[in-house]
């Protein structure tokens, strides 16, 4: 880096907008260089840090790789197997893929949905209201996955929690119902959950776009007679699409790796197998049972996935600003 | 280190002397003849036994230093955390010299070659015949021991004498027993938890399986075979489970609940009878000091008296590969597991001694939350299969998934224990 710097610095500084040497050829290749060099640093720590693990975990995957492995360090190469047995999972495709993508997209509509709205109220607001509000809903944000997660367990809590007892107090139960032994009521209380925890971030996010519209293409809308929605939806939500876009991609992302508030809720850990996700049942399947090869194997087909949905999502998106 | 240069070199000698005598098929083991000055041993004990560790390992540093002359690093690893402790600092060449070992993760680490045999150490301490059982059973891999019995606990039949004495009610010895106190305690408390039947414990069920004569795991050469499934696993999971199923005297949240939610709620006064550890009275007490004195325990009822078995669950001290001195660090395991120190750490944390002699005394005790814990440990003890896979099938929670689909009413007995016994044979045989 300290023998780049002299060199690279002084012809970087005063020439890059007009190139006015006898030599432009090696001026050009040294043009070209130059973002390069300046990124190397950068480029190496990334390679350092995300790289080589990222490499690591593809070798890994194909592996039986497991303590043994680890105290000999000899490699144990076994080919795709890995990846045979995660797609030749039966479990995988009636259990842990349909509830992943279902409570994704449930999630990531709901908190995209819910935090959109508390942007719009907040948008409405004058600023000490608007102030108490945001820190309000930054604390839901600011609270560890683990302790939210404890919260709604106990309020769900099938002996002593405040909703059963409620139902019962009003008469609409008669023996108290355990939540967490059937999928959907245990998934209903994950959503509640990881949207409680989620919609903060997007409020905020949505609320500095919403700022962001001009107030007169507002006011013209109304002038020629656009309704409330039809401002929100023709007006406000065109001008937020890359808002949206990051907010969607993120969310996804999140929400189809959930596994501290499925882990920690009762038989979320392993012991009730119709609630497994893909978090849990990696983690059930592989490291659990020291099998690190097999873990790798579903990590690697994890960002695959999720690199295809983000790919496919910036796609539309890109198109329709084109058309 | 203030000794001089001399005494380190001759210690340095000896030390390798010990070695070459250890590799060339050994005398090791010779206890107090260890000279370790200039050294340091690193050990790893587990934390959430017992809660005054700290000064417990002082004395044993400063008597260890004096009778080896080698200084004690004791650090201390949560539970919670330690298994993923031991993986990477076995991938990282960092274990300690010698660390507690939970006994189920023995056989585990010992398969990866990760652990240092003890046989010949044990043998030559004259400490062979002078051991546990159940405990020497748990730490064996391949014929061969890796784990020194240190202490274990046991799991038995604990029930809240304030409910009982109320209801003029006597501790159960049999399992019809059992069914009869519940039914009583519901009648007369229909909010309370009659009899404890969580869906997320396991240990609380083998006592069941083994009492109506069936096995978790049996090996016949190589092969192992579950018994889950057999006439009287079946019966007794059917009996156990029943409680619940079929006269409703556990609760809805119970189906859920692991070790720590019974031993919360028993702390509480809202369950009359569970099966719980040998060293959970305490926590008991601690919990709710208001529990002191009103509740007692029994060894866990046999189908029609006697005792049904229950696991001993403890812990190991295990020497890793990578100790630099074998010697020595047999030295700090032969003084931590016998005698003195063994003996003022299972009376400090409520769990019994893996040494034999110093047990016999235990069991002389007339502690009613003592006695019946060290019967049910001498007379009612049994091992969960002591095979490397036995952690995946933990992981996997193969009898947490029968209980719970049971205790839902998702699955029959009859279902339920076949799926569990079919998964639980593949994995420990590995398939």
């Amino acid at each position: 880096m300290s023998t780049q710097l002299p060199t690279a610095a002084p012809v970087g500084a005063g020439s890059s907008p007009a190139p006015t040497g006898r030599r432009p050829l090696s001026r050009r290749r040294a043009a070209l260089a130059r973002p390069w060099l300046l990124l190397a640093p950068s480029l190496l720590v990334l390679a350092v840090l995300l790289l080589w693990p990222l490499i690591r975990v593809v070798l890994f995957s194909l592996q039986d790789y497991g303590l043994r492995e680890i105290v000999s360090g000899e490699p144990n190469w076994i080919g795709f197997a890995n990846f045979a047995e995660i797609l030749g999972s039966a479990q995988l495709w009636t259990i842990v893929l349909p509830n992943t993508i279902g409570f994704a997209v449930l999630a990531v509509a709901g908190t995209v949905a819910f935090g959109t709205a508390v942007a719009v109220l907040l948008a409405s607001l004058g600023t000490t209201w608007r102030t108490i509000v945001s820190s309000a809903i930054m604390a839901a944000w600011a609270m560890p996955a683990v302790t939210g997660t404890y919260v709604w367990v106990w309020i769900f809590d099938a002996d002593r929690g405040i909703f059963n007892q409620t139902l019962m107090n009003m008469g609409l139960m008669d023996d108290p119902v355990n939540w967490f032994t059937g999928r959907f009521s245990f998934y209903a209380i994950v959503l509640l959950n990881v949207i409680h925890h989620g919609f903060p971030f997007v409020a905020i996010t949505v609320l500095a776009g919403l700022l962001g519209v001009p107030k007169e293409m507002l006011e013209a809308a109304e002038m020629d007679g656009a309704g409330g929605w039809r401002r929100f939806f023709q007006i406000i939500v065109p001008q937020l699409r890359q808002v949206f876009a990051v907010v969607i991609i993120l969310s996804t992302i999140w929400d189809f790796k959930v596994f501290a508030q499925v882990y920690l809720m009762p038989g979320g850990a392993g012991s009730n197998r119709e609630v497994l996700n893909l978090g849990v049942w990696s983690y059930v399947e592989s490291f659990g049972q020291n099998r690190y090869g097999f873990g790798s194997a579903i990590a690697v087909l994890l960002t695959l996935l999720l690199l295809s949905i983000t790919a496919v999502y910036v796609r539309t998106i890109l198109k329709e600003e084109e058309l | 280190m203030r000794s001089t240069r001399l005494p380190v070199v001759a210690a340095l000698s000896v030390v390798t002397l010990g070695l070459t005598a250890c590799s060339g098929g050994g005398n090791g083991g010779e206890g107090g003849d260890v000279d370790g000055a200039g050294k340091t041993l690193d050990v790893w004990i587990m934390q959430g036994t017992n809660p005054s560790s700290d000064e417990f390992f002082d004395t044993v540093g400063e008597a260890f230093t004096e009778e080896t002359g080698a200084e004690l690093n004791v650090e201390f690893v949560e539970w919670g955390d330690a298994h993923d402790r031991f993986v990477t600092s076995i991938a990282g060449g960092t274990t300690p010299d010698v660390a507690e070992t939970g006994t189920t993760w023995t056989p585990e680490f010992a398969d990866a070659g990760a652990l240092a045999p003890l046989g010949e150490y044990v043998e030559g301490a004259g400490l062979g015949d002078d051991l546990v059982d159940g405990l020497v059973e748990a730490g064996t891999y391949d014929g061969e021991l890796y784990g020194m019995p240190w202490y274990a606990g046991v799991r038995s039949f604990v029930y809240n004498t304030e409910v009982f004495d109320e209801l003029g009610l006597e501790a159960p010895t049999t399992w019809q027993e059992i069914e009869d106190a519940a039914i009583a305690v519901k009648d007369a408390n229909p909010d309370m938890v009659a009899v404890a039947v969580p869906g997320d414990a396991e240990f609380t069920v083998y006592p069941w399986v083994w009492g109506g004569g069936g096995d978790v795991a049996t090996l016949e050469g190589e092969t192992w075979t579950s018994g889950l499934d057999s006439p009287g696993a079946r019966e007794g999971i059917s009996f156990w489970t029943g409680l619940a199923t079929e006269h409703n005297l556990s609760s809805a949240g119970a189906v859920t609940w692991r070790e720590t939610d019974v031993l919360d709620a028993f702390a509480e006064g809202d369950v009359a009878m569970a099966v719980m550890g040998s060293w959970t009275p305490a926590a008991i007490i601690e919990k709710n000091p208001d529990m002191d004195g009103k509740f007692s325990a029994v060894p866990i009822p046999g189908k029609d008296g006697g005792i049904s078995p229950s696991v001993l669950g403890g812990s190991h001290l295990s020497m890793f590969e990578t100790s630099d001195d074998k010697d020595l660090a047999f030295a700090f395991i032969e003084m931590m597991t016998t005698g003195e120190f063994a003996q003022e750490w299972a009376s400090q944390s409520g769990y019994f001694p893996g040494q034999s002699s110093l047990l016999d005394e235990a069991v002389g005790s007339d502690d009613p939350l003592v006695a019946p814990f060290a019967q049910q440990f001498v007379d009612g003890g049994a091992s969960v299969p002591a095979s490397p896979a036995f952690g995946a099938v933990q992981a996997q929670k193969t009898t947490s998934v029968m209980m719970q689909a049971i205790l839902s009413g998702q699955s029959s007995v009859e279902d339920a224990s076949a799926a569990a016994a079919q998964e639980l044979t593949d994995t420990l045989n590995g398939d």
